[in-house]
């Protein structure tokens, strides 16, 4: 029975959404068809206002006004640029765009603008009550974007610790995957037996579920039980010289817990770069090696004037997707560091956002940093794009 | 039987010791032969500690419940048994976890997947005001930190009352992969000439018609790639199932397994069962479609 229900919720959803995607069809089908005719604007400002206002107070059964005002706002601009603007042309693409615009807008445009707007309120656990009856949040102006770089957004750590921290992270992680992945590229690119079969194991790290690995890895990082330390002390045993060295088994999780989120993001993150580079690898002609060749190039000079430019405009995306997705990477850390009475130690700044609006409940305030964390963010890929642009024209 | 693989064994012996002596006679080989050994050594290593986590998983959930905690490495363990994979689905919710992750992901792919075709039709064959604009709002949606929306998706769930049930999930994942579904399907329907639907807009279909019959059947692969990078991403979130879901009914299995995994050391044999069992087919999968994903990843950036 159980399964029964929820196959019929699902199914009932599918066809809810594909009732919403032709009623959405329709109704731009009906301002591309009577764009032209005097009765189009009444029409327009009277029927879709008013039929939003039913729909409205069918689901929620309050703001039936403003939502009115709204719509007849969003409609009157709608009608007018179809009137003036489109003229009836470009039927067909903006019918097809129309859905996936609207999806993008709803569940992507506006929620960033509701975070704008909550960033200037103050939504936190003792406002959320009355937000939900009532719908206000009252308004706190800046005071949350002070708040961002005065107080800490978890117990102690503050925001300009974690900035460094999301820099170093980030440099380091993205420096070990090209490294690596340049390495093991090199290394497959040869032509050797098991190629496809040695490539299979090595692209697992990134294959497995994220949430799988990361936690697999966790447990191998454990203080006792953990491969890492196991094997520590397995060496000791073996090799006491060792602990006059300083080796000796760490508690890696509650004593260097950015260290092992590091190394672990390096294991999960190799791979791709390793993917990326082989494939930017074997589209080189090896017509350049032969001429190098004959000119009695050394391997080291063969890399570097050779390999290396050529691999240059598959690497710098790959590198600016990696970076991207490190500075972002909220998964590794919460899943390591997130458990109750989890460290606080590891967390860069879209970590500590997480928490700071999930665990510690401070909705308004992690808005206010999430749009600072995004400032930051489009200012460093602004900047950085702006300089790759500069590096290929002067090419 | 025996004596043929005896045979060919001893013949293969007997090849690589030939080959072995000449290689040790000429320096030039010599050299070219221990390229070939280090090379090969050094790829078996690093693929081993690639791997070993997986194989960790493996060895830990054929632990007998008694010898959960051990510092064994060894990769079979005394008395294995498949007793954890029986308790897993037995004791806890695994079954339940998993249908609830798939009814999810797959409504979440097939909205994606169908919004995202007709719009990449649109950028790849007409040209109309805003063409460019969009183009640039996809990709620079990419940018937008994804802990950054959990927030207000979050809240607008909540304000909805579809906290905790699959509608909200769907909703909170349905758009999060279409720019890049768009993307690639975009880049595979500018690979289909347009004389296909010429032909057909002659003889007398629409455009839209021409679309349906000729370019969604031509470009099965690519629909089936944009699906199935729908499903992995909807497949294995965490994030936004932490904050949506808080009844371990309704829990994903991203959600069950962190649970599992958690505080409590006895469940490590489950976690570990549990683990194997998501990862073989996501593997699978994985596997299969990786090669045009990488081609999807980096198409665009390369050519802009």
């Amino acid at each position: 029975m159980e399964i029964l229900k929820s196959i019929y919720e699902v199914a009932g959803f599918i066809v809810l959404i594909a009732l919403g995607v032709g009623a959405l069809e329709g109704y731009f089908y009906y301002h591309f068809k009577y764009w032209d005719r005097p009765w189009f604007f009444p029409a327009a400002l009277a029927a879709f206002p008013a039929a939003a206002v039913v729909a409205a107070s069918a689901i929620t059964g309050s703001y039936a006004f403003s939502l009115w005002v709204y719509f007849l706002l969003a409609e009157t601009a709608i009608a007018a640029a179809f009137r003036y603007a489109v003229k009836g042309r470009h039927t067909v693409p903006y019918l097809l765009l129309a859905p996936a615009f609207v999806g993008l807008a709803l569940l992507l445009v506006y929620p960033f603008v509701f975070e704008v707007y909550l960033s200037f309120h103050d939504l936190k656990l003792n406002t959320i009550m009355m937000w939900k009856n009532t719908g206000t949040i009252p308004f706190a102006g800046l005071s949350q974007y002070v708040k961002v770089f005065t107080t800490s957004p978890l117990s102690e750590v503050t925001f300009w610790e974690l900035l460094g921290r999301t820099l170093v992270w980030t440099f380091s992680n993205v420096f070990f995957h090209v490294l690596g992945g340049f390495a093991l590229a090199l290394l497959l690119n040869n032509s050797i037996r098991f190629k496809g079969v040695y490539r299979t194991f090595l692209v697992i790290p990134w294959a497995m579920p994220q949430v799988v690995a990361v936690l697999a890895m966790r447990g191998e990082f454990h203080s006792q039980y953990g491969f890492v330390n196991i094997v520590i002390t397995k060496l000791l045993a073996v090799f006491p010289f060792l602990a006059s060295l300083g080796v000796a088994p760490v508690q890696w999780l509650s004593d260097y817990p950015l260290l092992t989120c590091t190394i672990i993001n390096i294991w999960l993150g190799i791979p791709f770069m390793m993917v990326v580079i082989l494939g930017g690898l074997q589209s080189i002609s090896s017509s350049y090696y032969d001429a190098a060749d004959i000119d009695g190039a050394s391997y080291f000079q063969k890399l570097r004037f050779i390999t290396v430019p050529l691999i240059k405009p598959v690497l710098m995306p790959a590198v600016t997707l990696g970076t991207v997705w490190t500075f972002n990477n909220i998964n590794v850390i919460y899943l390591v560091t997130g458990q109750a009475g989890g460290t606080e130690q590891a967390d860069i700044l879209v970590s500590a956002l997480y928490k700071a609006a999930f665990t510690y409940n401070r909705y308004s305030y992690s808005a206010a940093f999430a749009i600072v964390v995004f400032a930051l963010l489009f200012f460093i890929s602004v900047t950085y794009l702006h300089g790759f642009d500069a590096a290929k024209e002067e090419r | 039987m025996l004596k043929k693989l005896t045979l060919w064994a001893g013949k293969t012996f007997d090849g690589l010791l030939k080959a072995a002596a000449e290689v040790i006679k000429d320096p030039i080989q010599r050299q070219k032969f221990f390229k070939y050994v280090l090379i090969h050594a050094v790829i078996i290593v690093t693929a081993a500690i690639f791997v070993y986590p997986l194989l960790r998983i493996f060895s830990v959930s054929l632990r007998p419940g008694d010898k959960l905690v051990s510092t064994d490495l060894s990769l079979i363990p005394d008395r294995a048994t498949f007793a954890a994979y029986g308790s897993l689905l037995k004791d806890t919710m695994f079954l339940r976890w998993l249908w609830n992750s798939l009814i999810i992901t797959l409504a979440t792919s097939f909205i994606g997947v169908s919004l995202a075709s007709t719009a990449a039709y649109a950028f790849s064959r007409f040209k109309f005001p805003g063409k460019k604009a969009g183009l640039i709002l996809l990709l620079s949606s990419q940018m937008i930190p994804a802990g950054m929306l959990i927030l207000p998706l979050f809240l607008m769930i909540m304000k909805l009352k579809l906290m905790n049930t699959y509608l909200g999930m769907i909703i909170a994942y349905s758009v999060s992969s279409l720019p890049f579904s768009i993307w690639i399907l975009k880049g595979y329907y500018d690979t289909i000439p347009r004389s296909l639907e010429e032909a057909a807009l002659v003889d007398g279909t629409s455009q839209v018609g021409a679309f349906w019959r000729i370019i969604l059947p031509l470009s099965t692969p690519a629909l089936s790639i944009a699906f199935l990078f729908n499903f992995t991403t909807a497949w294995n979130e965490y994030l936004v199932a932490r904050v949506v879901l808080f009844s371990s009914q309704q829990y994903t299995w991203t959600l069950g397994l962190f649970e599992l995994q958690g505080q409590y050391i006895t469940q490590w044999g489950m976690f570990a069962a549990g683990s194997m069992l998501v990862t073989i087919p996501v593997l699978a999968v994985f596997l299969y479609s990786s090669k045009w994903l990488i081609s999807g990843l980096t198409l665009g950036s390369v050519k802009g």
